[in-house]
């Protein structure tokens, strides 16, 4: 035992576990990744491509480099700019072996790829670290990783779910949002519709108030461009606007309930930048409060199928945003509400 | 290397080391997260009177679809909610 300790043979042995262990998981998430890929490719090959793996190579390296930040100005408009060009070029790539697609199908396509793109990425990292740490014997590297994997292999685990749900078109948590927007709208009297930018405007008259709903364009699987569009509505009324109100799901924090709402003030929405700045713009230049409601849930309710705590808490939410509206606005009032996630399985 | 006496301290020592095993091997065996299977169902109202039915979820299925007639008036029957609940 002592010469053990003096001679770090003991250290060398723990080493040799912890990598036994973090191979053997690296293992199962390679047979995820594999298993995930079959299955898209399935799908792929029954919507009519020869070789799906053109596709799939193309689109699950795909990359999109970060604007450079050390000089900040216009950085929201270039990264806005980075961020719309990824999005049509892996559209691009997919219409382009596709040409006949669908845009729901397309949509769910698109999000399947961009699953496994995930975890694509997961599984190259930590076998890059677990290579490094083997060859340079990184005790330290090892044992972060080793402590690190139980997350991880729960992250991984959430993704390949995830991808269940994408391939059929179910709605998802992240969903919260857009389904609010759809009950309310299924409640008021709809005036007109219009889509711009992937993303539905609905006009409608609920409770004496003129609602301007704004959400993804559904059922596909879709988050549109609500900031941006938000923006130009407030622009085109001239600041006529007495409320907007963003509703989003929320990652709760360990402890508290799925479901749980909370109300507050600024842009509920989870996006890298622009969107957001968008809503916070618009609503300050002309200053128009900006009230927040969230739905609470972890990541993996939010990316996989919607749960039941979920639902109700939509129907829920209904009846506190009637609260905020006659609180805060008189009747005959124009109020923005928009449904901030993925539409997925909800139309409108 | 050394004599192990039997002694009070020793035995003591024994006990509370066997305890400690027994206290981690149950700890680990009673964190492990229960495998819980979801089902997916759908929440089916009828478009004119207050009929409701669960369903189970079919793929391509949609919120707001049409999907079949009433039993009670033959009206339409509209997907109103898709959700996950734990199977019992
Ligand atoms: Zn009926």
């Amino acid at each position: 035992m002592f010469l053990l300790l003096i001679t770090g043979l003991n250290q060398k042995i723990q080493l040799k576990i912890w990598i036994l262990d973090i191979r053997m998981k690296l293992n199962t998430i390679q047979n995820i990744l594999e298993e995930d890929k079959a299955k898209v490719r399935a799908i792929l090959r029954n919507l009519g491509v020869n070789v799906p793996d053109a596709i799939l190579g193309r689109v699950i390296d795909f990359f999109t480099i970060e604007p450079v930040d050390v000089e900040p100005t216009d950085i929201i408009k270039r990264m806005d700019h980075l961020l719309r060009t990824t999005e049509t070029s892996v559209r691009g790539i997919i219409e382009g072996a596709l040409p006949s697609i669908g845009r729901y199908e397309r949509s769910l396509i698109e999000s399947s790829l961009s699953i496994i793109s995930a975890l694509n990425i997961v599984y190259k990292v930590i076998r890059h670290y677990l290579i490094t740490g083997e060859r340079e014997n990184n005790f330290i590297l090892i044992m972060q990783l080793e402590y690190l994997m139980p997350q991880i292999m729960r992250i991984v685990q959430t993704y390949h779910e995830a991808l269940e749900s994408f391939t059929q078109g179910r709605p998802v948590g992240d969903g919260a949002g857009p389904l609010v927007v759809y009950n309310i709208l299924e409640k008021s009297e709809v005036k007109s519709r219009k889509v711009i930018d992937d993303t539905s405007i609905i006009e409608a008259h609920y409770k004496g108030r003129r609602l301007i709903l704004v959400k993804a364009e559904g059922p596909g699987s879709n988050v549109g461009h609500p900031g941006a569009v938000i923006s130009k509505i407030i622009d085109e009324l001239k600041g006529g606007v007495d409320l907007v109100i963003t509703i989003d799901a929320a990652l709760k924090l360990e402890g508290e309930e799925t479901g749980s709402i909370a109300e507050g003030v600024g842009a509920a929405i989870g996006d890298p930048g622009p969107e957001k700045i968008a809503i916070e713009r618009a609503t300050s230049k002309y200053s128009i409060p900006l009230r927040a409601m969230i739905i609470k849930m972890d990541l993996k309710e939010a990316i996989t199928t919607m749960r039941k705590e979920i639902y109700e808490a939509c129907e829920r939410t209904l009846s506190y945003i009637d609260k905020i509206l006659e609180e805060n606005t008189p009747p005959n009032a124009t109020v923005i509400i928009a449904g901030i996630g993925n539409t997925m399985g909800i139309p409108g | 290397m050394f004599t192990m006496e039997i002694d009070i301290t020793n035995i003591i020592l024994i006990i509370a080391f066997i305890i400690i095993v027994i206290y981690l091997i149950y700890d680990s065996y009673a964190r492990k997260p229960r495998k819980r299977v979801q089902v997916v169902r759908e929440l089916l109202v009828c478009t004119s009177c207050k009929f409701t039915v669960e369903k189970d979820f079919e793929p391509g299925d949609f919120i707001g679809m049409i999907k079949g007639k009433c039993p009670s008036c033959g009206s339409n029957l509209k997907v109103k909610a898709i959700y996950a609940v734990e199977k019992k």
